[in-house]
């Protein structure tokens, strides 16, 4: 007897560990999907008063992850409407796996910030957010730059993102080591381009040599900073992410299985299983990296924990941020950041939900949200506000402006995004351990496609 | 006297009454705890690995679906390799290297034997986010310490090596942290189990021309066995579970060669919304637990 307790008590542990988060058929329909808030209520035409109390969960997009400038925004916010916002501050390694939690335990967030392959592409793609097309009247569409507006737009027309800032990825380099590795004649610093694929794969050729030690990481440890390794893929050869209809992935096609081996034949660039985006970023701002993949207008003006300032690496090396090398224009990866509200079924806190996105996204409030982002503003004005001269005053910002016009199709929103993404480093993790390059794109990219088709 | 003896009786039922309704009670909060918190998990478990589901739609019945495709799936098979080689590798290694230390510290002076015990409890009762941050930063691909012994000190290595971001030796890496993070509580077990040996059985042996070797397997190992029982048990289990340290250092990776049974659950759970399918590899885990921990009694029992 004490055995076969043993044994399930055994059995017991092992079970409830793996089931912390399965749904019941049941939850699944009553409880843990949100109802619509069109079913949920009882259709009433009467206006919705708004609440007084709703929670926004927030990636960290710039200083919108600084605790002491979101209570600056929230306080500002709630003298002018007197709704209080409880603000939770999700990182990149474990963010989702919180959201998805909550959602499963129908405790999602009333509001949620971050960018259209979450909001749109995901949960909303799963049915779990509001469409936010009554917010959006004709002088705002026109207002909002009409690519980042239309990556809000899930296939089925409802928006389900109302986007607030937006900047281009890019990749960045130690100008101080490439100029005395004698690589700065392999691009333009003007412009902030390479001459071509041949002469960007000769200046990390020079800078090895230089150094004598691995120049630029292809990391892969997980998906955190993907874009990076996505865009240079993709940029190396002509290849495509997904095709235009964003229906399919497209990262098996012969220029992308070009593009990775040329990587992998490239003595200064290791892939690395060890590290992501951000261990990249900060091997690059302590010097052991002369080339960062994962970049953007955040890390250029970062004055990185050594204080060295701003366009500046730890050890006090000038950086210099590129676009990706291609032999054509390059195309970057548009990071668009915005509001989503998730589809809880209380109509009170929609509404008083809806109040935070216009407030923040089409006020005379907007310009501090703005900024406090540290990217681009979506719309020249707001409400008459105008929003062009934000960065008027910040040499670096009004730089980086030249990498707006390379932004390329906003590819994020294609359905199975969250799995394509889990499948493209374990792609990379796979072409790094030696795995037939051919044989590994085909084998993630069917997954990824897989997961697309639903 | 016929009527004293039922009263006497009467009163004794209702005592044992009292006293068994008291038992429950104070049982009560454990038994909500276990069954809301314990119980009804395991059972939605098994009864979602029989449905396709995931977030935001109604689930499908797919019967034994899922389970059929766990064996069809490379990776799983590859998590479940996994598994098998941390728990035959970490299992003995464990038992035996506590066990060692512990035969070695256990003749100390009782203030060394203190300080021994603290030395080797102290990963357990450290945080392990703490532990694998230390390690992670030791194996460091570019300025990890075993590199810059390995390259710099003893010139063995021609070039770095990435430990955790190279299939050949990321799993190493693992079972030698897990080891690490392992031993304190076998040896502090160990020690206390050796205390509790009857002396006297020992002299009597030794007085009867035993050497310590003989001693140690014929006297000590046998009284020990209970302890060896639990610790192989609880090792085994915590082998199996283990997700901590592949999720702070290498996500399953590089190219699945990492990946564990427990790791697996929680990357389709979490990263594929695959709930259904993911319990399934909880269930089919659980199972390969209590046969083994049955073996592991069977056998303790039997010796």
């Amino acid at each position: 007897m004490k055995r076969l307790t043993t044994l399930l008590i055994a059995m017991a542990m092992v079970l409830s560990l793996a089931a912390c988060t399965p749904s019941s058929p049941e939850e699944t329909e009553s409880s843990n999907t949100p109802t619509p808030s069109t079913a949920a209520t009882e259709a009433t035409d009467d206006m919705v008063t708004a609440a007084t109390e709703i929670t926004l969960w927030t990636y960290p997009i710039g200083n919108w992850g600084t605790q002491d400038t979101v209570d600056a925004l929230m306080a500002d916010f709630e003298a002018a409407t007197g709704i209080k916002v409880t603000v939770e501050y999700l990182n990149y390694t474990d963010g989702d796996d919180k959201v998805n939690t909550a959602i499963e335990a129908g405790a999602a967030p009333d509001l949620i910030m971050e960018g259209p392959e979450r909001l749109v592409a995901n949960w909303g793609d799963k049915g779990l957010m509001v469409d936010l097309s009554d917010l959006l009247d004709d002088t705002d569409i026109a207002e909002i730059n009409a690519a980042a507006l239309t990556a809000c737009y899930s296939t089925d027309g409802a928006c389900y993102e109302y986007p607030v800032v937006m900047t281009a990825h890019c990749m960045a380099i130690n100008k101080t080591v490439f100029e005395a590795a004698g690589a700065m004649g392999y691009l333009n610093e003007e412009t902030h381009t390479w001459n071509s694929v041949e002469d960007f794969v000769a200046a990390i050729q020079a800078v090895y040599e230089y150094t004598g030690s691995t120049v630029g990481a292809i990391y892969c440890g997980g998906q955190g900073g993907d874009q990076g390794t996505r865009a240079l893929v993709n940029n190396l050869c002509g290849g495509t992410f997904t095709n235009a209809e964003h229906t399919a992935y497209t990262w098996d096609s012969a220029e992308n299985i070009e593009a990775l081996e040329l990587l992998l034949s490239m003595d200064g660039i290791d892939f690395d299983a060890s590290i992501v985006g951000g261990d990249e970023i900060q091997l690059f701002y302590n010097g052991t990296l002369k080339v960062a993949f994962c970049w953007n207008i955040a890390q250029q003006l970062d004055p990185n924990t050594a204080g060295t300032g701003a366009g500046m690496t730890g050890t006090g090396d000038e950086i210099l941020f590129m676009a990706f090398p291609s032999d054509d224009t390059p195309q970057l990866c548009g990071g668009i950041w915005g509001f989503g509200i998730f589809d809880n079924g209380d109509d009170a806190k929609i509404e008083a939900a809806k109040t935070f996105i216009k407030y923040m996204c089409d006020s005379e409030a907007t310009a501090d949200a703005v900024t406090a982002a540290n990217y681009f503003a979506v719309r020249d004005t707001a409400e008459g506000t105008d929003l062009s001269g934000i960065w008027a005053d910040n040499e670096i910002m009004n730089e980086y402006n030249v990498l707006m016009p390379m932004l390329g199709d906003y590819y994020q929103v294609t359905s199975g995004w969250a799995e394509a993404r889990t499948a493209w480093w374990n792609m990379l993790q796979a072409v790094g351990s030696g795995t037939d390059v051919t044989a590994a794109v085909a084998d993630y990219a069917a997954q990824a496609n897989a997961a697309a088709a639903g | 006297m016929p009527n004293k003896t039922v009263s006497i009786h009467k009163r004794s039922r209702r005592l044992m009454a009292r006293e068994t309704v008291s038992s429950y009670l104070f049982l009560a909060p454990f038994m909500v705890f276990f069954v809301m918190f314990v119980l009804y998990p395991m059972i939605m478990c098994v009864y979602t690995s029989f449905f396709d589901a995931t977030m935001g739609r109604d689930d499908i019945f797919v019967g034994f679906d899922n389970y059929v495709e766990l064996f069809n799936d490379s990776v799983f098979r590859k998590a479940l390799l996994n598994t098998l080689i941390i728990v035959l590798v970490s299992v003995p290694v464990t038992c035996a290297f506590s066990l060692w230390i512990a035969s070695a510290i256990s003749k100390m002076p009782v203030a060394a034997t203190s300080a021994f015990r603290c030395i080797f409890y102290l990963p357990v009762v450290t945080g392990s986010v703490a532990v694998t941050m230390v390690w992670r930063w030791m194996f460091n691909n570019y300025y990890g310490i075993f590199n810059y012994i390995g390259k710099d000190v003893l010139g063995v290595l021609d070039k770095n090596i990435n430990w955790l971001g190279d299939s050949r030796y990321a799993l190493g890496c693992i079972i030698l942290i897990l080891l690490t993070t392992s031993v304190g509580q076998p040896i502090v077990l160990y020690v206390s189990a050796l205390d509790n040996v009857d002396k006297s059985l020992v002299e009597a042996a030794e007085v009867d021309g035993a050497n310590a070797m003989q001693a140690f397997w014929r006297i000590k190992w046998p009284q020990m066995m209970p302890t060896t029982l639990y610790i192989l048990v609880i090792t085994t289990i915590n082998s199996f579970q283990c997700f901590a340290l592949i999720q702070l250092l290498t996500s399953g990776g590089p190219n699945h060669s990492t990946m564990t049974i427990m790791y697996y659950i929680y990357y389709n759970a979490f990263k594929l919304y695959r709930y259904g399918y993911g319990n399934a590899m909880g269930v089919i885990l659980a199972i390969i637990i209590a046969i083994l921990s049955a073996i592991q009694f069977r056998a303790g029992q039997e010796r």
